[in-house]
């Protein structure tokens, strides 16, 4: 072992120059006072690591639209923003949070952005597990304001439920509703098994789906749920009753992992018929498979409560798309992720300019309590927050259409669900436990809506029900 | 120097075999070995390279089973009988490849030979006065073989005769009733060899001594009985006049002038 | 020798230095710093620790120290968590006294320490690290399947409930700073008072040579399995400072980067001393923190690899220069200045008579 002193001691060196760069942000500095510091929290790895563009295109977009703010890149949305403002003070986006749908890192990434980069906003998360985690961090940082970006577990404005803690949009089981009500009259469905994420959104997710189709008379007979990390199918496929043995399965098994459950279920089973198949927004996932999408066309799905192409023919819906559309290259901004995080940014710039740039709870005071989004149509297009501040919103159950493309498939709504609240009218409450695997049971029940949901027909809302 | 004393009659034997047999795979390295040890006794086994001498060793004390036979060790029935529970009874042994504790001082290691059979093997706390004991027999053992001055030292920066001394001042420190000893000169200078023997020669006759060693010169002087192994077998037992007188052992051993290892 | 008292006395100087600056750290670093950086620091440094005494003292690294971490959390989670309104969600929510969940989370802890190391205690090499990594992917999928202790979602709430003398962690942060820097203190004290026993010495004995050691007397699996169980009882303190630190738990704590994270950690400090568990702690995470606050603004694509790859390359950098990781470096600058320092002593007097025999 013969090494020269200089080489043990150039490693020693650069350790010291590390460690003096790496100490050199642990000093605090003071916040400026003429500024409002704030925060994106998506995914950029995992299931959802396209979020990252998506989310933050929907919020600089709506920042660009309402703050005066600018995309440093038009096509590419991660490369930040200048300019903005609000309530009289400079925005300053001080961080993009990086997350895998993991609540852990979720976690590790909004104290980042809150506590070392000192965000006292932040405008995120993506995904249901995400925003049981952030919001239990909310409970204990009262000062700090969370507006979800487009996460849709139950739990964070049900059960857990903190002041200063926002969304804006509807949860899982709210994205859902009307959808049991479709299969059971239009494709005479009367039972169905379930397959799903073993997470909070898809347990969400299937509580609106189980509360539909058990509350208008029709059984759910198995519920399978398959680790989120994803891999290997084919065991979970063959817990699930055979095509003979149910009407119908609804699918609750997301992003890039979609596609793969479809698969293995044709290879257990045969091709899929669209007419035994459903599932809620996941489905979207399916686009870019040529071969399992096209053969669903004609299947119903749940949905953000937006629509993948063709909008409502309504001026609200078409004054945001012309608005959303000015700031980006290449974003779908009828994409419920963009969406979403628009609205959640839009909110923030009109409560701090009512707080006067002011954050904390004078910011949750004047944060509002209702928004004209693009795709709310009942109460005069104004969407309104329940008193745990979660969105009261219209849904709109989708059906899967065929595209230009060669093998390409979209979506066309087919049905218009007015003001769908997340309690579904005491079905689920804040003292009643979160969705999980087994909860809510199957039980038949009258929902607000049932009986009444409107016929859509290409983008217009009719006076007909489903019938 | 002296020559070895008469061998002393005792009736208590210290190892009794009885067709002990040890198979590695399609190969019998010890084949229905019968071997008599008596208390007090100091008896050389022979052989050559290969011979499965240190598989017997390791069959008696235990780091290997026996595939068929019995082992007695103090009248007991060992067989089945874990290598910690012989060492307990008073069976040490040194190892042919040092196998010491490189990371340990030399005092340290001597130390963990007593701790072995003192007991408290397990206590996670220092009792000072019980520590100081051990320690102090510790130093002794490293006395008699002298290698005191290199107490504080890492085992593993020493010479391989420095090894040897070790190894033999942590199987003397346990106070054993026997002692196995495999190849203690081999690697060994003139001068550490003539040392090696005269401490031999001067145990205390209440240990019984088993020893392996290709060095004739020193198994002969130390040793009052011999048993010669070949291809796993015992092929000749006797005095070491009358191993010397043996043709055998001649055509297999000694007339071939065989070296060390 | 004299370079060997300079280099302890050098080693104590700085150990008492770092130790002022640990003490006084809320004074001198911002809220972050502390918060994050250095007690997370101290409380990876223990983990690490529990991975660094098995292998620097018994010879076995063990992949099983985070998933006996988050059992320790999870365990503490699930029995001290209420079920009240506008709380927690996920989970048993026992609601026990803080008190008897934190011991019977460590108890439990230990005990399925024990029974790992039991079943471990009579492999080697690689094929204990194989062993040691399944079962921390067994905890991972265990909590992940569970749905009833938590599932994949997370069960949060375990830094509100915590025993009286610990007191209020989640708004004063200092003072869970200085629980996890006693705690360290008291672990590194415990490991280095643990190997002069003789318990202890024996351990590093049967790191050397375990066959030596059962024929001198030593039940090995009997050693090791305790040796684990010791490492589970470290890993449960780190697993509980963790559950309070993070505040919630979820299985990824204990899924494979974690796993590899921990390994890099004490590979960093170095796997022979004690010592490097903190170093490699903080080594890591002051890596880890500069790389994902520079990449984003740096306008680098966001790969999720990125940060991967930089500790990797670090990682590489450091095991090629020093195996032995920055502990070993250390080291080995002290052997460079002995051999420098003169001629090694003379050899020992070769000649002289043997002091021998007894009678
Ligand atoms: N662990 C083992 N696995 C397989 N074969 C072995 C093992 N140990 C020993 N042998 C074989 O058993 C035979 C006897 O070996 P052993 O070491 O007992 O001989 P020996 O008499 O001690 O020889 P030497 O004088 O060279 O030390 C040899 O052929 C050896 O290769
Ligand atoms: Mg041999």
């Amino acid at each position: 072992m013969k090494v020269g002193k200089w080489k043990l001691l150039l490693p020693l060196a650069l350790l010291a120059v590390g460690a003096t760069i790496g100490t050199s942000g642990a000093l605090a500095t003071p916040a400026q006072a003429n500024e409002v510091r704030f925060a994106i929290m998506t995914d950029c790895k995992g299931a959802f690591a396209f979020g990252y563009e998506v989310d933050t295109a929907g919020t600089i977009a709506a920042l660009s639209q309402y703050a005066g703010a600018k995309p440093k890149n038009k096509k590419k949305p991660s490369a930040g923003m200048t300019g903005g403002s609000a309530g009289g003070k400079r925005l300053n986006l001080v961080g993009i949070g990086c997350g895998d749908e993991t609540p852990a890192l979720a976690l590790k990434e909004t104290r980042r952005l809150m506590v070392q980069l000192r965000a006292d906003i932040m405008l995120g998360p993506l995904s249901g597990d995400e925003a049981v985690s952030i919001a239990q961090w909310a409970r204990q940082n009262p000062a700090k304001t969370v507006i979800i970006g487009t996460a849709g577990s139950q739990d964070p404005t049900m059960q857990i439920a903190p002041k200063n803690l926002f969304r804006y949009h509807g949860d899982g089981a709210q994205w859902n509703a009307g959808l049991g009500e479709i299969v059971y009259k239009r494709l005479g469905w009367r039972t169905a098994a379930l397959i799903g994420d073993d997470y909070s959104f898809p347990w969400t997710s299937a509580a609106g789906i189980i509360a539909d189709f058990c509350g208008i008379g029709g059984r759910i007979t198995k519920r399978v749920w398959t680790p989120p990390a994803g891999g290997d199918y084919a065991p979970f496929i063959r817990q699930l009753p055979r095509p003979n043995q149910v009407d119908g399965y609804f699918w609750l098994v997301g992003g890039a992992n979609t596609s793969a459950a479809l698969t293995a279920f044709e290879q257990a089973y045969g091709p899929l018929n669209a007419r035994q198949h459903s599932g809620n927004l996941f489905l979207y996932f399916l686009g870019a498979n040529t071969t399992v999408a096209p053969r669903l066309v004609g299947a119903y799905m749940g949905g953000f409560g937006t629509f993948q192409t063709g909008g409502l023919k309504n001026a609200q819906a078409r004054n945001y798309v012309r608005n959303a559309s000015r700031w980006f290259t290449g974003q779908n901004v009828n994409d419920g992720f963009f969406y979403n995080y628009w609205n959640a940014a839009w909110a923030m710039v009109q409560g701090l300019n009512k707080s006067k740039g002011a954050v904390g709870p004078a910011l949750q005071r004047a944060l509002p309590r209702s928004l004209k989004p693009g795709f709310q149509v009942a109460n005069k297009g104004v969407l309104r927050l329940d008193s745990r501040r979660q969105a009261i919103q219209d849904q709109y159950p989708l059906q899967i259409t065929r595209a230009s493309g060669e093998g390409t498939v979209s979506t066309s709504i087919v049905g218009y669900v007015p003001n769908v609240d997340q309690t579904f009218g005491g079905y689920f409450g804040p003292n009643k436990p979160a969705p999980g695997r087994n909860y809510p049971p199957c039980v038949k029940r009258k929902l607000p809506w049932q009986g009444k949901i409107k016929v859509v027909k290409n983008g217009v809302i009719t006076n007909q029900v489903i019938k | 120097m002296t020559e070895a004393a008469p061998a002393v009659e005792h009736a208590e034997p210290t190892l009794r075999l009885r067709g002990v047999g040890r198979r590695f795979g399609g190969l019998l390295a010890v084949d229905e070995v019968d071997l008599d040890v008596v208390h007090g006794e100091r008896r050389a086994i022979l052989g050559p390279n290969g011979a499965g001498k240190t598989t017997l060793f390791n069959v008696i004390c235990g780091d290997l089973s026996a595939s068929t036979g019995t082992v007695e060790i103090f009248g007991e029935d060992v067989t089945k009988k874990p290598a910690r529970y012989r060492a307990k009874m008073g069976l040490a042994r040194t190892y042919q490849q040092s196998r010491l504790f490189d990371g340990l001082t030399v005092e340290d290691s001597i130390y963990l030979a007593i701790v072995g059979v003192e007991g408290g093997r397990l206590r996670p706390v220092l009792v000072p006065g019980k520590e100081r004991e051990i320690r102090e027999r510790a130093r002794e053992a490293a006395g008699r073989v002298a290698i005191s001055h290199k107490l504080g030292e890492m085992v593993g920066s020493l010479s391989h005769g420095e090894h040897r001394q070790v190894a033999i001042a942590m199987a003397l420190a346990a106070e054993p009733k026997a002692l196995m000893l495999d190849e203690p000169a081999s690697g060994l200078s003139r001068g550490e060899r003539q040392l090696l023997t005269e401490l031999l020669l001067g145990l205390d006759r209440d240990i019984t001594l088993i020893l392996i060693e290709h060095d004739m010169d020193i198994a002969l002087r130390v040793a009052e009985s011999v048993t010669m192994m070949h291809d796993g077998r015992v092929i000749v037992e006797g005095t070491p006049d009358e191993i010397r007188a043996n043709e055998t052992v001649h055509d297999l051993y000694l007339g071939r002038g065989y070296g060390h290892e | 020798m004299t370079v060997d008292r300079t280099k302890l006395a050098t080693e104590r100087v700085i150990g008492v230095a770092a130790l002022v600056v640990a003490v006084l750290a809320p004074t001198l670093f911002s809220a972050f710093w502390l918060n994050s950086i250095l007690t997370q620091a101290l409380i990876l440094g223990i983990g690490a620790a529990s991975l660094i005494f098995l292998s620097a003292y018994g010879g076995m690294i063990s992949l099983a120290q985070t998933g006996l971490m988050g059992i320790a959390g999870y365990a503490l989670a699930n029995m001290v968590t209420q079920r009240v309104p506008g709380g927690e969600t996920k989970g048993l929510l026992l609601g026990w006294d803080p008190t008897v969940g934190l011991v019977a989370a460590i108890l439990l802890t230990v005990g399925i320490g024990l029974v790992f190391g039991a079943v471990a205690s009579r492999s080697y090499g690689i094929y204990f690290l194989m062993l040691t990594l399944t079962y921390t992917v067994i905890a991972f999928l265990f909590v992940g399947s569970v749905t009833l202790i938590g599932g994949f979602s997370p069960v949060a709430g375990v830094d509100t409930y915590t025993p009286g003398f610990i007191g209020d962690i989640v708004t004063d942060r200092e003072r869970l700073y200085y629980i996890t820097l006693i705690t360290a203190v008291f672990v590194y004290l415990l490991v280095r008072y643990l190997v002069r026993t003789p318990f202890g010495v024996s351990l590093q004995g049967i790191r050397d040579e375990p066959v030596r050691m059962a024929s001198l007397g030593y039940n090995v699996a009997l050693h090791r399995t305790i040796a684990f169980g010791i490492g589970a009882f470290i890993a449960a303190l780190a697993g509980v400072l963790s559950a309070w630190w993070f505040g919630q738990l979820s299985p990824t704590t204990m899924g494979l980067d974690a796993t590899i994270q921990m390994l890099v950690i004490a590979v960093i400090g170095g796997l022979r001393r004690i010592e490097g568990a903190w170093l490699g702690a903080i080594a890591f995470l002051m890596i880890n923190n500069e790389i994902t606050n520079r990449i984003p603004s740096s306008g680098l694509p966001v790969i999720g690899g990125t940060f991967n790859t930089v500790i990797g390359f670090i990682f590489l950098a450091i095991v090629i220069v020093s195996p032995d990781g920055l502990m070993g470096l250390w080291d080995r600058m002290w052997d460079a200045l002995r051999r420098r320092g003169g001629p090694p002593h003379a050899e020992p007097e070769g000649g002289e008579p043997a002091a021998v025999a007894s009678s």
